[in-house]
């Protein structure tokens, strides 16, 4: 199913094997396949690509050095600002919005060589974990039928499980990169807060927030991170040495791998078939020659409670710009109906009710009398979550290895009507984006599950700025779900 | 109710300085308060949105970074207002929803603000509204409680340019963004007076850092004081009216005449309804210039919940120790302190001390000339004497020249022409003074040689070739001197009468006539001589 790999397309591209028109024609012939089963994505862009790959095509013809994406088509979550097609974050207050300018990961994956050719379904502003909420309709898993793809970034990841693109991006706010991932059977990267410019990515949870890619392979995540990542002095919250280490190609496994893994009692209550991954994941990192150490951590279960809190709130001032008054749609009103009627009916008719129910989690959860009793505590929780992590790393663990969900792929419209059912498949995903980690969500092989064989996954939580390390690891226990399988 | 035996009066100020950034606090968009400003209009001939970017407008995925130039504009201020300089500072995110805020929420800071903590010394001010430097101090010192940046709004218009109705609000955004100083005094003010003398300080001492343009009627400082007063009553008890707080005001007239209004109406209002100062008793209210009447605006201060965090998208700030005492040392002498100092060390006059230095530009040109002067020989404080003569009186008669003709064709909202901007530099206006001391320049001549070298086909030219050339040099000829004076009390035997009788002030026509049959080029003082010598 997975696409050629991305650097076999940039290899014969850039050798003149392939012409990039050509691949990237196939690529929208298969997003159109693709389109009609899944609703992958908000837009396919034919003309865009296309135009694109014949410019680089006659650039490589005419001598020009190729980028190490060459003719690689990609797709880009709609929260991603690109000047080709249209920016919805797939709401109706962004109906018809065109962004002026490209995110910065988006520009660099063009310096890069890589041609833009849909951008994809996601859950409304990325608040969401199935990609059932967007404006344009649910997405539904590659290969399940009656399935949800995971969420925020569904569209992305089912880009890539289908074989329309080998490489994606994401935005991960609270998993939302590694339980699509995870849910599809591709790899899912989260990179540390600060690796990758958060320019152009329409803000959910600013402090939480971090683009990254979703790839058929480890290799394929590390070339597009290596892409993306790097400073962004227009991000006040890029890292000086964003790209310190990514430079070099996939590297080997640290000598001495030590690898910690969650007690027993974190796993509870999860579905067997997730249980059975890690189980893969630990023998193939042990025949590896990993140490399996135990870690605690201790504060683990004020995680959802400290994300929902902080996200919330955060988007609640994110989401004020969205008034109907400079951009995106504007409700119509009567010629008595003032500001307020046009703020109050804009938002109303152009929120969808996900999006309404955190925006006024998060006004109340900052409104005066209440800020500190919940924002507060949040922030205290979100202190403790990440000392958890420290020490654990501290104790020289090299990277943790967790679930990515509960369980696979579960059906479109069982969680919809619980929202706190629905918050509850972040519970090992939030964590890390608390504490600003970079962490991968891994294929392992697949589960039963009612009566069908779904993806599972796994994920590998790393230090600050540890993703060399987390995919040389990675690459270790990779093919691991398939041969124990 | 008791009668009132005696009025004190309670006065606070916030003062909102527009800092002078090329680009905004946040963006890189251009800013409209600029300075040096990007045109002569303020950049007001700038299309309405025009001044703007992604972050302006609020788009989605636009981030901030912070202007550096914008803090240390500010923390140069905080430390002439005598604060102490948070080294972590942090932005907070103040929400409410208004079409001039295009994020809907505003950057501030709440929690940890650049500067607190400061104090000044009222100033005493001259009839001519000018800080006196000549004056003792006063003692009557205003705590400052602290000092913020943050980014203000842009303007929404309901009326067409030109007042005519319309249908519909007009949003302009050229001005959201740009960089805004928060200062806020503690209510330490006893009088409308004392007000507006730390208004003056106040803009005095921001021009004077070069940090804003401080045009006051274009919004460049805008002041809002919360006034109220306590009140002796008869039967000995005191009580407070509630605050009132003026909004945007942009002139120092406007703030002394809402003040008195507030004292005077205030005391009335009490007796009419009876309220006294409460929580939540606060109102807000507007200057109306035509009626010289403060107007409300708002009943009541709700508790407006801001619902304030800290803006997840910048980091806090962090200034070294090492970067504060850098700008501590650009900070230097300020304004009144320079004027006090002309006063006692290069015996200006006060009006002349009061006029140069508030003016940074002016003062600029002052010091170089004085300088060049001096280094000619010329004694400093006869050079500094014939300087400001010649600054504060022949180029800023031209400079007004100048003015008037750029009101003339932009408007009268363009900017002024000042003195240092009529191309001399300090060596030129240097040459003019030591010749005028050495006795070389008549008065008269001094003046026109000024006015040559304002003249642009003379810019840049050394000012005593110029006076060679036109023959302004005084004549040290006795001869011609000699007939001179013969000629004057022949053509004036009237005058020369009164002289000889003792009235001295008829010298001064005989004087003029000798500078007439001189062309101009008589020493004054050297003619004063030779005639008193012949009509004694």
């Amino acid at each position: 199913m997975i696409a050629a790999s991305a650097q076999s397309i940039a290899r014969r591209v850039a050798a003149r094997q392939d012409s990039a028109g050509a691949v990237v024609a196939a690529a929208i012939e298969r997003a159109r396949a693709v389109q009609s089963r899944t609703n992958a994505f908000t837009e396919i862009l034919p003309e865009h690509a296309l135009a694109r790959a014949h410019a680089l095509d006659a650039a490589l013809d005419a001598g020009a050095a190729p980028g190490p994406l060459c003719g690689v088509p990609v797709v880009i979550k709609d929260n991603i600002c690109t000047t080709a097609g249209h920016t919805t974050c797939a709401s109706r207050i962004l109906a018809g919005y065109r962004s002026p300018f490209d995110a910065t990961a988006v520009a660099r994956l063009a310096a890069a060589g890589a041609v833009v050719i849909a951008k994809a379904n996601m859950d409304e502003f990325g608040m969401g974990s199935s990609t059932e909420r967007s404006a344009y309709g649910p997405a539904s898993h590659p290969t399940a039928s009656g399935r949800v793809p995971g969420g925020s970034s569904g569209g992305s990841a089912i880009a890539v499980a289908s074989g329309v693109v080998p490489i994606a991006l994401g935005s991960d706010t609270g998993g939302s990169i590694r339980q699509p991932a995870a849910f599809c059977g591709v790899v899912g990267l989260k990179p540390t807060y600060g690796r990758v410019s958060r320019l152009g990515l329409v803000a959910y949870a600013s402090s939480l927030d971090q683009i990254g890619p979703i790839a058929g392979s480890v290799a394929d995540a590390a070339l597009a991170l290596r892409v993306i990542a790097g400073h962004d002095p227009a991000d006040a919250t890029s890292l000086p040495d964003a790209a310190a280490d990514m430079s070099q190609p996939l590297g080997r496994a640290p000598a001495s791998l030590r690898v910690g893994v969650v007690g027993p009692e974190a796993t509870e209550g999860l579905h067997p078939g997730v249980r059975a991954a890690l189980d893969r994941a630990a023998g193939a990192l042990r025949d590896a020659g990993a140490h399996l150490v135990p870690v605690q951590m201790p504060h683990a279960e004020h995680a959802i409670a400290a994300y929902y809190l902080i996200a919330t709130a955060e988007a609640s001032s994110n989401l004020a710009r969205f008034d109907g008054v400079r951009f995106g749609r504007r409700a119509a009103l009567g010629p008595l109906d003032g500001i307020d009627e046009l703020y109050t009916r804009s938002r109303s008719e152009g929120f969808g009710p996900e999006v309404t129910r955190r925006v006024l989690l998060g006004t109340f959860a900052l409104s005066s009398g209440y800020a500190d009793q919940y924002y507060g505590r949040a922030l205290r929780a979100r202190r403790l979550i990440k000392g958890d992590y420290d020490a654990a790393f501290a104790h020289g663990c090299h990277a943790l290895l967790t679930p990515v969900t509960p369980g696979p792929a579960f059906m479109i419209g069982e969680k919809t009507s619980d929202p706190l059912s629905m918050y509850l498949q972040d519970a090992f995903t939030v964590g890390v984006n608390l504490a600003g980690l970079p962490a991968l969500s891994l294929p392992m092989g697949t589960t039963p599950d009612r009566g069908q064989e779904l993806p599972v996954g796994v994920q590998l939580v790393g230090p600050p700025m540890g993703e060399p390390a987390l995919l040389a690891i990675a690459a270790l226990v990779e093919n691991a779900g398939t041969s124990h399988a | 109710m008791a009668q009132v035996v005696a009025t004190r009066a309670i006065i606070g100020m916030e003062v909102h300085v527009e800092l002078a950034a090329r680009s905004k606090v946040f963006c890189a968009a251009p800013s409209p308060a600029a300075w040096p400003e990007p045109d002569a209009t303020d950049g007001e001939e700038a299309g309405p949105n025009t001044m703007v970017d992604h972050l302006t407008m609020g788009l989605p995925g636009s981030l901030p970074t912070l202007n550096g130039r914008a803090v240390r504009d500010a923390v140069a201020v905080g430390l002439a207002l005598g604060c102490q300089i948070n080294r972590r500072t942090r932005w907070d995110r103040k929400s409410y929803f208004y079409p001039d805020m295009p994020k809907n929420y505003q950057i501030s800071q709440h929690q940890e603000p650049l500067c607190v903590g400061g104090r000044v010394e009222v100033p005493t001010l001259r009839a001519d509204g000018l800080c006196d430097p000549s004056a003792p101090p006063t003692g009557r010192w205003v705590r400052v409680r602290r000092a913020h940046l943050e980014e203000d709004a842009g303007k929404l218009l309901h009326e067409a340019p030109g007042g005519s109705a319309i249908g519909c609000s007009i949003l302009d955004l050229n001005r959201a963004g740009t960089a805004l100083l928060e200062i806020v005094t503690e209510p330490d003010l006893t009088s409308a007076q004392d007000a507006v003398a730390l208004g003056t300080w106040l803009r005095d001492v921001c021009r004077g850092l070069g940090v804003t343009r401080g045009v006051l009627q274009r919004g460049h400082m805008r002041f809002e004081p919360n006034i109220n007063t306590e009140l002796t009553l008869s039967d000995g008890r005191t009580v407070r009216t509630p605050v009132v707080e003026v909004k945007n005001l942009n002139s120092l007239r406007a703030v002394r005449g809402a003040i008195e209004h507030e004292l005077r109406e205030q005391p009335r209002r009490l007796a009419a309804d009876g309220l006294v100062m409460r929580p939540g008793a606060k109102t807000t209210r507007g200057w109306d210039e035509r009626s010289a009447a403060t107007v409300l605006q708002r009943e009541k201060e709700e508790a407006a919940d801001y619902r304030y965090f800290p803006d997840p998208d910048l980091p806090p700030a962090e200034l070294s120790a090492a970067w504060v005492e850098g700008v501590r040392a650009s900070v230097g002498e300020l304004p009144l302190e320079w004027s006090r100092r002309a006063v006692r060390q290069l015996g200006l006059s006060g009006v002349e001390a009061a006029q140069l230095g508030p003016e940074p530009g002016l003062r600029g040109l002052f010091e170089a000339a004085v300088a060049h002067a001096t280094g000619l020989g010329c004694p400093a404080e006869r050079a500094a004497r014939a300087v400001a003569v010649a600054t504060l009186q022949s180029l800023a008669r031209r400079a007004n020249a100048q003015t008037a003709a750029r009101h003339e064709k932009l408007g009268s909202g363009a900017a002024p022409v000042g003195a240092w901007e009529l191309g001399l530099s300090g060596a030129q206006v240097g040459d003019v003074a030591a010749m005028r001391e050495a006795g070389e320049l008549s008065a008269q001549n001094a003046d026109a040689l000024l006015g040559l070298l304002c003249q642009g086909e003379h810019r840049g030219a050394d000012a005593r070739r110029l006076a060679q050339e036109r023959g302004l040099l005084s004549h040290r000829d006795q001869d011609a001197m000699a007939q001179w004076v013969t000629r004057a009390i022949q053509e004036h035997p009237a005058a020369a009468a009164d002289v000889r009788a003792g009235k001295e002030a008829a010298l001064g026509r005989l004087v003029g006539a000798v500078m007439k049959l001189s062309g101009g080029t008589a020493d004054g003082a050297q003619a004063r001589g030779a005639l008193l010598a012949a009509l004694r």
